[in-house]
């Protein structure tokens, strides 16, 4: 303070000043977020989780909407961990008009009287459930109620590349049918460097890892029973399934396994295990085309339903539907509105575009010639009849299904890393989360006395 | 008498009336603290209370369940693990980052040309946002491309997938946390220069070395300091939250070992709606900070005191 | 000591020598996080991620072209869109350090240059609230900003600011203290109000210890993570430490050389402030051993 300032001084506190006046002046001149919204127009938000390509998609649809009417204009917010940001704003009595959520968003969502029924609302837009394939509807309905609309539909698949199955000597014509066949499949591709690292398996199971719970519905079993409200995790089927996949864990070797997928690149990026041709098989959904289209397009991929313990394939393959959804939430302003744009979504001329950007089958029952034959997914067929297949599955449809998985993953990470058997895990997880279930089954009763969530009831 | 008397209690009275204006003046300039507190702080402090009793799913009303959600934790292995977590996080980088950044400051609290460059190099990582250092360290600990894996393959070691493995979690956590040593390095010089001087010229002639002076000399000096700073570590450890939550989080769901206690709180709350549960783990948390300081603070006296002596 | 040395200079320098080159270490060692950061930003994605180790891609004339690409596909970025978020965090940064460095003085000058009775209680229940850990406000906060209808806007990062905070306060108070009453007294004399007193006399003098208040709380804007994650949804609205953890975790779909480049960008203000005001900086940071 005493001494004098020096000329290295003042420049100094020029240079801060004049980051400050940078700063104010970003501050009140910077980019804005808003669009521009044309007046007199009913304004919708539309939450969705997409980006890039697919979000481009139906950002398409969206603005074809805005251009086809004059009353109402729609504005594409993308939202990250939407499930949970949306319930949030929905508490907050501050919800969008519109949420693209996933399917196993939609029973906790529908419990917990988040989003608003459309029994009534959708046939005055006309639209039908009847127009949906019947693997898509169960997705729609929950304690008979119409909670959600589909927007894209999609079935979880085996994914294999053909060149490795030739370089192996395997037929590349005859996916794996059972899962013998598959560890069959996968002994034959596993490839070691002179060192004994790993260069290449056949199948991991933690590559993506997205369904951890996904095994114990191909070895003839499932992990929820819906009517009884019980978790089936220690049963026969589940813990077969498991420790079928902790044998992998032991056979490849932890320490190996962990240091060949630390080399796999991000899951959106040409590093991608299965374009790089690290893993030979994986578990996908049909977007995974987008991905090999855009990245590798030479790379020569199969697609066959996801084997079973029996094998007994044919026309009605067990997978999993996982698909994306539209909801109305509790709060929003314009549900009439809503169901009005949700509904143009849904013509067949724009579920077929939306389809073919996102690689994924079309939730309706009819389908345009054009579209299959000029899809880019050379497997939409095995998803077709996934999507149709009667035994095809949902997630489980349970209140608590985000914290049953998250539970789940966390032992199933343990398992995994073998640090504790299946046998043993599997009870002890069984009992933890079926006093989840119970308990918020409990606190539903204390509060509602046992009703189920009516439709039209919640609104 | 009455004269006096009178006397003495108008003049009491004018004080006390002055006594007065001025607890009006002085509330007046305290207001915005006791507005701002009683809204963001105190109201917040005794709702979370009152919901910690209560069943409160985020879109409906919250509702009286008793000791329900205490009871509930102990029976809650996720919970368990998370104190086991946060417990041993705390414990190990706590004295580690302590040891580290007394014994850097003691070397750079000598004033010379480089010391102040050195002290700034170790200061500039404290700069860096949580979120960022998440992503740097991500980055450096990465099992295959990571820089740490590749200096030590220079070596022929084999470094661990840091990260991935539940048995590395705890060290990678721990040296990012001791990366951002420069907060206390920082702290410690500044104590260590109010050391008088004489102290050291008397340990000298004592004929103590530069060790044993910084161990019977500085070290009592600075103990206020020390304690101080160790408080504030704990209260940030128990609350760590951003930097694993971005760390350990892979697309097959959190990584088990890097799941620490703010982040099941938040999770309970903001994800699973379980807003009492929540709350009450809120207030645990609280109760165990308290209880901490209390304790450090009770430890701290009689060793600063003994110290002292 | 001996001193039975011959040459105890000569000793002595090269005891210095030895003490320099390590910690010429101990700073590389803490550095090279960062420089590593900054060299992944320059490098092309198939070399950020190979074997070697290399500061500069090959061929290091690309290097510049390189930077310029990687920034720029960062700050271009459609989704992720960091010159907004850059916005946003200034506004929050502006109006919070503005309004924590007026509030926290105003209500430290009542703490420090007013005598009155109960003064020592309050100052105790500023220090005690040093010690709440935020998630017990996490949730209540919520609903209370939820019930002002400020989710969803950024309203609640900076609104509370303007109430001071329990740590600039104690630090502000502990300065004033230090500044000799007869100022005010004089200045009493001349019939100048409190207010007066505090503005053209307190403030002038504490100007150090408000930039470090400022400071502070700029970097605790830049830092905030659980505030924007708890009060934004807009995705319009993100803070930059938002929004680079949603451009990592977008699907997973980030190379690693741009994502220290995002990091970088996030970085360099605050590098460049510390540049310009290392001794406030210093001293702020060591003023949290309670001098």
């Amino acid at each position: 303070m005493g001494t004098p300032a020096s000329t290295y001084e003042l420049t100094r506190r020029a240079a801060v000043g004049a980051m400050a006046a940078a700063a104010a002046g970003y501050a009140i001149l910077g980019p804005r977020g808003t669009q521009e919204i044309p007046r007199g127009r009913v304004v919708l938000d539309y939450w969705e989780k997409w980006t890039r390509h697919e979000g481009d998609a139906m950002e398409r649809v969206v603005s074809d909407f805005n251009k086809s009417q004059d009353r109402i204009f729609v504005r594409y917010l993308v939202v990250s961990d939407i499930g949970q940001k949306s319930l949030v704003s929905i508490a907050g009595s501050r919800p969008p008009d519109i949420i693209g959520l996933y399917a196993f968003n939609v029973p906790p969502y529908a419990e917990m009287g988040a989003i608003i029924p459309m029994d009534e609302l959708a046939p005055r837009a006309g639209v039908r459930m009847e127009n949906y394939a019947p693997g898509v509807r169960e997705v729609m309905r929950y304690k008979g109620g119409w909670w959600a609309m589909v927007n894209t539909a999609g079935s979880i698949a085996l994914y294999y590349n053909r060149s490795a199955f030739r370089d192996a000597g395997l037929d590349p014509d005859r996916p794996p049918r059972t899962i013998a066949e598959l560890d069959a499949a996968h002994a034959r591709l596993l490839r070691t460097d002179s060192r004994g690292a790993l260069e290449r398996v056949g199948f991991l199971h933690r590559e993506p890892g997205w369904w951890s719970w996904l095994w114990a519905y191909h070895f003839g079993g499932r992990i929820f029973d819906e009517a009884s409200g019980r978790a089936l995790l220690d049963s026969p089927e589940n813990i077969r399934a498991m420790e079928w996949m902790q044998g992998y864990a032991r056979d490849l070797g932890l320490d190996r396994i962990k240091i060949f997928a630390e080399s796999f690149g991000n899951y959106f990026t040409p590093e991608n295990p299965f374009l790089t041709g690290k893993v030979g098989m994986i578990v996908q959904g049909p977007w995974i085309a987008n991905l090999i289209n855009a990245f590798k397009p030479d790379l020569d991929y199969g697609v066959a339903p996801f084997p079973t313990v029996h094998g007994e394939a044919g026309s009605s393959p067990v997978g999993l539907i996982d698909t994306d959804v539209l909801v109305i939430p509790r709060g929003a302003k314009h549900p009439e509105a809503a169901m009005e744009f949700i509904a143009f979504t849904q013509r067949q001329d724009m579920t077929e575009r939306l389809a073919t950007a996102h690689c994924k089958p079309s939730p309706l029952t009819s389908v345009s010639a054009e579209f299959l034959a000029g899809h880019p997914n050379r497997g939409i067929g095995v998803h077709y009849d996934i999507l149709r297949s009667d035994r095809a599955f949902v997630p489980p449809r349970t209140r608590v299904w985000q914290q049953f998985k998250d539970e789940f993953d966390s032992v199933v990470q343990r398992m995994w890393r073998l640090e504790v058997p299946a046998a043993e895990a599997l009870p002890r997880l069984q009992v933890r989360v079926q006093s989840l279930i119970d308990q918020a089954a409990d606190q539903q009763f204390r509060r509602h006395g046992g009703a189920d969530p009516a439709p039209g009831g919640a609104a | 008498m009455s004269v006096p008397g009178q006397a003495t209690h108008s003049r009491r009275s004018t004080e006390q009336r002055a006594a007065r204006r001025q607890v009006l003046i002085g509330l007046t300039w305290v207001s915005p603290w006791l507005f701002g507190a009683g809204l963001f702080v105190f109201a917040p402090m005794a709702m979370s209370l009152y919901y910690s009793f209560t069943d409160y799913p985020l879109l409906e009303p919250p509702l009286w369940s008793g000791l329900d959600n205490y009871k509930r934790m102990f029976s809650d292995p996720t919970f368990l693990r998370v104190v086991w977590n946060t417990t041993a996080y705390a414990a190990v980088s706590i004295p580690l980052f302590t040891i580290v950044a007394l014994i850097l400051a003691g070397v750079l609290a000598k004033t010379g040309r480089m010391s102040s460059f050195y002290r700034a190099c170790v200061f500039i990582p404290t700069l860096v946002p949580l979120i960022a250092s998440a992503m740097v360290w991500m980055w450096l600990f990465n099992g295959e491309y990571g820089l740490i894996n590749k200096l030590l393959a220079m070596i022929s070691i084999r470094g661990p997938a840091w990260i991935v493995d539940r048995n590395w979690v705890l060290p990678s956590m721990v040296i990012m946390s001791v990366w951002g040593v420069g907060q206390g390095v920082v702290i410690y010089v500044a104590a260590m220069q109010d050391v008088p001087k004489q102290l050291y010229e008397a340990a000298r002639i004592d004929g103590m070395g530069t060790v044993r002076q910084f161990i019977h000399v500085t070290l009592p000096m600075i103990s206020p300091a020390i304690l101080f700073n160790v408080i504030a570590l704990t209260i940030a450890a128990v609350q760590v939250f951003a930097v694993p939550s971005v760390m350990f989080r892979r697309p097959d769901g959190q990584n088990p070992a890097g799941h620490y206690y703010t982040m099941y709180l938040y999770e309970n709350a903001f994800v699973y709606g379980n807003m009492g549960y929540a709350s009450a783990m809120a207030w645990m948390q609280l109760l165990v900070v308290l209880l901490l300081t209390a304790l450090l603070l009770f430890a701290g006296r009689r060793l600063v005191h003994y110290a002292r002596v | 000591m001996s001193n039975a040395s011959p040459k105890p200079g000569a000793r002595s320098r090269l005891k210095g020598v030895y003490f320099h080159i390590a910690m010429l270490l101990v700073s590389l060692v803490f550095l090279a996080p960062l420089v590593w950061m900054l060299s992944t930003s320059v490098k092309p994605e198939d070399q950020a991620a190979s074997g070697e180790i290399h500061l500069l891609p090959t061929p290091p004339s690309s290097v510049f072209a390189q930077a310029a690409d990687n920034y720029s596909a960062v700050w271009n970025d459609r989704t992720i869109r960091f010159p907004l978020y850059l916005r946003n965090t200034l506004i929050v940064a502006i109006l919070g350090v503005v309004g924590m460095t007026l509030s926290s003085a105003v209500v430290a000058y009542g703490l420090s240059r007013v005598q009155w009775r109960g003064r020592g209680v309050v100052f105790f229940l500023v220090l005690a609230t040093m010690m709440i850990p935020f998630p017990v406000l996490m949730v209540p906060l919520y609903i209370i900003f939820r019930e002002l209808g400020w989710t969803g806007t950024l309203k609640p990062l900076w609104v509370p600011a303007w109430f001071g905070n329990a740590f600039n306060i104690f630090l502000l108070r502990q300065f004033f203290m230090t500044i000799p009453p007869q100022l005010d007294e004089a200045a009493r004399l001349d019939g100048c109000s409190h207010w007066s007193i505090f503005w053209r006399i307190i403030l002038p003098l504490a100007k150090p210890a408000l930039a470090v208040v400022a400071l502070f709380h700029f970097i605790y804007v830049w830092n905030d993570f659980v505030g924007p994650l708890i009060f934004l949804t807009d995705r319009d609205q993100f803070t930059l430490a938002l929004g680079l953890q949603l451009y990592q975790s977008q699907s997973g779909n980030t190379p690693w050389n741009l994502l220290m480049a995002a990091s970088a960008l996030m970085i360099s203000p605050l590098v460049v402030l510390f540049m310009l005001t290392q001794r406030t900086f210093v001293q702020s940071a060591s003023t949290e051993g309670l001098k």
